[in-house]
Order: C-alpha cells, then sequence, then structure tokens
C-alpha cells in the first residue's frame, strides 16, 4: 500500500464533493446526507456541530472511514475512499485517521500499553519500535506512569488521554474527535481540550464533533450541519464576535 | 512478517479472553476432551487387539502355506457340507507333496486330537495332543527348553516319545525332571524325551504350545487313526528360498492337484491355508468394529465441536464493541477472524492435551487389567490434529461473523 505517501504539497487532507448518503431503513429511505462538500486543508482545527438527525455522525462515520458515500466523492490525502474494500478501509483507517471516541472505547482487558500500541500491531510494525513509539506517545499524553495499568484502574480523563495517545501513536494525518468530553466532567472536559489544541499548536490536523459551544470554541473554524446539508462554515475568529454570529458568513 | 504479528496478537487477545473466563473454557473443553478420550482409546484399543491377534497367530507363521481339507473360514452350514464330502488328506498324500517339492520345500504333516494325561496320581482332561514331525522345529523355529525335540527315527519307528508343554510339565512333575519319565496319553503309556518353552496366552486364546503334547505323527496314526473316521492330516508348507508366498502357493497347488489327479477346469477338492487368510477375516471383523467405535466416538466429537462453536458464538457476540474497536482502528477482517480461529483453536487444543492425559492413563488401566496395549505417539499426534481440526471447523463460523461486522454498528453496540 502507497497510503504513508504525503499529500502533494497544496492539495487539501480532505475533499467530499457532492457527498449524498442514503439509508434504507424498512420501507423508507433516509438520506442522511444531501450533497455535502467540503474541503480541509492540513493543520486546520474544525469542529463539526449540528443537531442530532443533522447527518453529524453519518458524516463523521464517512471522513473517519467507517463508511463510504452512496454517491459524490471523497478524497483523503488524494486517496478515493469511495471506492475502497472492507480490508482497504481498515488500512487507511489505521493509517490515517487518529479516533477518538466519546467512551473512550479502550479494549478492557488491555494494559496501556497495548491498547496505544494497538493501531501498529495492525499496521504490522515490529515489537520493538512498536513498544517504542506506544511509549513515546503514551509519555506524550502524560501517562507514563500508568503505562501498564488496565483501563478500570483509570479515571476518566486518564482513559481518554489513553484514547488520544492510541490516536496519535500512528501519526495519522487527521485526528477525529466524536464528542471527546461527553463523558467527562467540565474541568477534566477542559484538560483534555488542552490537549487537543496542544496537538494543533504542534502541526496536527484535528477535527471534533460535538454539539458543545464551549468546545467548539477550540476549534479555529467550525461547520455547522442541518437536514444533510452544511448550514454554515465559518472560521471562529467570526464567530467569536457575537454580532457576526448572527449574520450570514461570508464577506 | 504481518502475519506473524496478527499470529501473536490473536495469541495474545484469544488468551487473556480465555483467562477472564476460566471456568466457561474448562466446561467448553470438557467436550473436546470426551471425544479425544474415546477416540484416543478406540485406536490405541483396535491396535492393541491387532498387535494381541498378529503374537497369538504368530505360530502359523507368516511364510507358511497349509493344506487341508477344509479352508479355516468356512462362511454357513452349505459350504461345510460340501467340504466336508471332499477326500481326506492322508499321510501319504503329504510323503508324495514333500518328494514332488524336494529341494524346494518342507512338508510338515499333522493331526491333533484332544485326550487325557496322565503321570502317576495326577491327570489332566482333553489336552492337546499333535501328532507332527521333526520338520515341525523348521516351521516354528521353536525348540525345546530341555531335552530334545522328536527326530526323523521316532518317526520311522513309530516310537512312543511325547514333547511335552511347559504348563503340562508344570502340573504333572512340578518341580521333578520330566525327562525319561512315562506319562499316559489315551490308553498307551510315552515318555518324555522333551519339554517347550513356556509360551503364554493371548487375549484370543489359539494355539500355545503349554499345553500341547507332541508325539510322532506316525505313533498317531496308529494309535488314534483307526478311532476315528479314516485319518485326515494338515501339511504345512514352508518355502526354503525366499520365494515370495504367492509363488509357493501356486505350486503347491499345481503339486497338490496332480497327486489328487485332478483334470485341468476341476475344482480343487483340497483348501489352501495362510495365515494371511485369518488376517483378512480378522481386518473384516475389526475394520467394523472399529467404524462402529469411530463413529461413537465421532459424535462425541461433533457434539464437543458443537458446544465449543456455541460459546464461540457467545464469545463473539459479547465481544461486538472490541470487534468495533479494532476495526475502527484498522484491524482487517482477516485479523478478527484469527482471533476468534485462535480463541477456538486453544480450547480445543486444550481439550485435545487434556484427553490425551486421561487417555494415557485409560491405556495404563487397560494395560494392567484387559491387555498389553501402549498409547502410540502417533496416535498422540493424530488426536492433536483432530483436535485442532475440530477447533477450526467449530471457530470458522462465530469468527467469521465477527470478522464482517461492520464497524459503525459493533462500535454502538451495548
Amino acid at each position: 500500500m502507497e497510503a504513508t505517501q504525503a499529500p502533494a504539497a497544496g492539495s487539501p487532507t480532505l475533499l467530499l464533493e457532492q457527498v449524498v448518503k442514503t439509508y434504507v431503513m424498512g420501507d423508507t429511505e433516509v438520506r442522511a446526507l444531501r450533497g455535502v462538500s467540503l474541503t480541509i486543508g492540513r493543520n486546520e482545527y474544525v469542529a463539526i456541530m449540528g443537531p442530532s438527525g443533522s447527518g453529524k455522525s453519518t458524516l463523521m462515520n464517512m471522513i473517519g472511514c467507517l463508511d463510504t458515500p452512496t454517491s459524490g466523492s471523497y478524497l483523503l490525502e488524494g486517496l478515493p475512499v469511495g471506492k475502497m474494500s472492507d480490508d482497504e478501509l481498515a488500512d487507511i483507517r489505521n493509517r490515517k485517521i487518529g479516533f477518538v471516541f466519546q467512551t473512550f472505547n479502550l479494549l478492557p482487558r488491555a494494559d496501556v500499553l497495548h491498547n496505544v500500541e494497538l493501531p501498529l500491531v495492525y499496521a504490522g510494525e515490529p515489537r520493538a519500535s512498536r513498544r517504542k513509539r506506544a511509549l513515546e506517545a503514551i509519555e506524550r499524553v502524560g501517562l507514563a506512569d500508568r503505562a501498564h495499568h488496565k483501563p478500570n484502574e483509570l479515571s476518566g480523563g486518564q482513559r481518554q488521554r489513553v484514547a488520544i495517545a492510541r490516536a496519535l501513536v500512528g501519526n495519522p494525518s487527521i485526528i477525529l474527535a466524536d464528542e471527546p468530553t461527553g463523558n467527562l466532567d467540565s474541568r477534566t472536559g477542559e484538560e483534555i481540550m488542552r490537549m487537543f489544541d496542544e496537538l494543533y499548536s504542534s502541526g496536527q490536523t484535528i477535527i471534533l464533533v460535538t454539539h458543545e459551544d464551549d468546545i467548539a470554541a477550540h476549534a479555529r473554524r467550525t461547520v455547522r450541519l442541518r437536514d444533510g446539508l452544511i448550514e454554515s462554515d465559518v472560521t471562529n475568529g467570526a464567530r467569536r464576535r457575537p454580532a457576526a454570529a448572527a449574520t450570514a458568513p461570508g464577506p | 512478517m504481518k502475519l506473524g504479528l496478527d499470529i501473536a496478537e490473536s495469541a495474545r487477545i484469544s488468551l487473556s479472553a480465555l483467562m477472564a473466563n476460566k471456568g466457561r473454557g474448562a466446561l467448553t473443553a470438557l467436550g473436546i476432551i470426551i471425544g479425544i478420550v474415546a477416540v484416543i482409546t478406540t485406536m490405541t484399543a483396535a491396535n492393541g487387539l491387532a498387535n494381541n491377534f498378529k503374537e497369538t497367530f504368530s505360530v502359523i507363521g507368516a511364510d507358511v502355506v497349509y493344506v487341508s481339507r477344509m479352508p479355516w473360514i468356512i462362511r454357513g452350514p452349505d459350504e461345510f457340507a460340501r467340504f466336508n464330502r471332499r477326500p481326506q488328506i492322508e499321510l501319504d498324500d503329504g510323503e508324495r507333496l514333500a518328494q514332488a517339492l524336494r529341494g524346494r520345500a518342507v512338508v510338515n504333516p499333522y493331526v491333533g486330537t484332544r485326550e487325557l494325561v496322565r503321570y502317576g496320581s495326577k491327570t489332566l482332561d482333553a489336552m492337546q495332543i499333535t501328532g507332527t514331525t521333526d520338520k515341525m522345529v523348521v516351521m516354528s523355529g521353536t525348540l525345546p527348553e530341555t531335552g530334545r525335540f522328536l527326530m526323523p527315527f521316532d518317526l520311522q519307528y513309530r516310537r512312543a516319545v511325547a514333547v511335552i508343554g511347559w504348563e503340562i510339565k508344570e502340573r504333572l512333575f512340578e518341580n521333578r525332571d520330566p525327562i525319561g519319565e512315562k506319562i499316559r496319553v489315551g490308553n498307551r503309556d510315552f515318555r518324555v524325551v522333551g519339554v517347550m518353552a513356556k509360551e503364554g496366552q493371548g487375549v484370543f486364546g489359539g494355539t500355545s504350545t503349554d499345553v500341547e503334547v507332541y508325539i510322532p505323527v506316525t505313533t498317531f496314526a496308529k494309535i488314534f487313526g483307526g478311532r476315528q473316521r479314516g485319518f485326515d492330516v494338515d501339511l504345512a508348507i514352508k518355502g526354503m528360498s525366499p520365494d515370495t508366498l504367492a509363488d509357493l502357493e501356486y505350486e503347491v497347488i499345481g503339486e497338490f492337484r496332480k497327486i489328487r489327479s485332478l483334470r485341468p477346469g476341476e475344482d480343487d477338492n483340497f483348501s489352501i491355508n495362510k495365515l494371511d487368510t485369518l488376517v483378512t477375516a480378522y481386518n473384516n471383523i475389526m475394520g467394523v468394529v472399529v467404524g462402529v467405535g469411530l463413529m461413537v466416538t465421532g459424535i462425541a466429537l461433533f457434539v464437543g465441536g458443537v458446544g465449543v462453536m456455541n460459546i464461540m458464538f457467545v464469545s463473539v457476540t459479547e465481544r461486538t464493541r472490541e470487534i468495533g474497536i479494532r476495526k475502527a482502528i484498522g484491524a482487517r477482517r482477516r485479523s478478527v477472524l484469527m482471533q476468534f480461529m485462535f480463541e477456538a483453536g486453544v480450547i480445543c487444543l486444550f481439550g485435545g492435551l487434556v484427553g490425551i492425559v486421561v487417555a494415557w492413563l485409560v491405556t495404563l488401566l487397560i494395560n494392567a487389567t484387559l491387555m498389553p496395549a501402549s498409547l502410540s505417539p502417533a496416535i498422540a499426534v493424530a488426536a492433536i490434529g483432530i483436535a485442532l481440526v475440530v477447533g477450526m471447523l467449530a471457530g470458522i463460523a462465530p469468527a467469521w461473523k465477527g470478522a464482517r461486522q461492520d464497524p459503525i454498528e459493533a462500535l454502538r453496540y451495548e
């Protein structure tokens, strides 16, 4: 797989064009996405917001290569994700996406180190370098002393930091965080968000899916979805001015 | 490289999953253990019986062809009636056959009956009395432990001499030296000239030299011949050159047909017997017995396998979310498939290993009570192989169910 090649300079990290996703539920067809076009470049920090039913989750699954569009195209670093097989998608997720979930989604029986090195296991990385990289990632999230603890021996905030370490370890193109503070108290949530901010500062591309404004406020750009379409797409410099938020974006 | 890592991760995960559910794993393995014990015991018993059979009938000699009036295996009364009309084989026939095969084969005529054997005040009922010749030593290769065997002059002069089996010696003479003593066989006195070495008895009974009395066949004819309807002997023929048994058989048939003056096209009015005939009959019978045994054990294994499959379905369902996580971070179908196949394999391998240990104990018990038996390494290896195959077969459907989970659905699973 040539998936690890760096994208051509200037090409966007992800490029969605007229993406439509339709589900068939019983007799009715649900159009979760009705033509979404979105471009996100390298080292952007984007929040995707929207009420439930807006297609937010579907878009996240699409970006995360867990799902493929019914029509339209999705290029991740120039690779056409829409036409890939299950196993090819697994490889793409493995190399290009770092997931952070609301419910942490750590393997309960595996210790921190094992959880963090798991993406590298599936990438086929040899044991020694896998271990080294996993320990580096664990150190980066400040859990070096917890490497051999099981998830149930950790606090919620610590678990989420393990998840972040796991997302980071493969050096992905995008970190995709789905309500990363949803299961945390607000103080711990803030800690986690500061961690994302630091990752962004060090050059990481981050996409946050959230419905909380103060979480979205950490991002530099906010994309709002409604009824399967992008309702607004603004840089947060503008949104921070309360007056501008009420008016339509653009010049 | 990648496959190796997959295997290592599969091992790590399946072992930790099994350790988290030790009781369940052990109970599931129990089904496999029972199946494997059944398979090994059946195979070991069949092996033991076969060895025993060979040992018991080794007296017959694999390289000896027998000419008799009747075949050793007769299927039903009709066949018996037909064979019973055949002319008897006389001592003279044996003489002529020996002449015809001179330099090529040794011919030993023999005949048996049961008679009372007495020494002093001790009597033994219905002992096997065999009339034979000095050639018997060539056929079986067994020699007396003490004294000598029958000699040509014993036959020529129809001497009343006997070579007795080890057990007969024990029971009649205890610690005394029997050589030169007179024993009574039927209503004649015989002088003991030799004692055969102890042979022992197999499971199948059969003939053992231990309880036989050997006398010259000529003497036998003189004493017992008149009492029976004529005098019918069997001829044992052993080739002197290392030709194949088939060649010897062919020659014997040709020569004996000449002796009997049979015309071409006429059926043989005698039978050719050999160890092979018995072995074939044995194999036919044992084939059925072992077949039925293996079928029953197969059912035991099948039930065990279904148990494993069942528990694997439970395991896959329980770990739907784990599958979702693994797939989200890049596990391919193959990796998930292997993980669960490995788990099923480990359960069955464990079952197989425990099964071998249990079967080994059962074998020791059989060996101590029923018959000589030992667990052969080949059977143990086969059992492990069978256990693994059962594991793979039982694991494939649940593992495949896990492998093709949609990661989105799986992650949503509570």
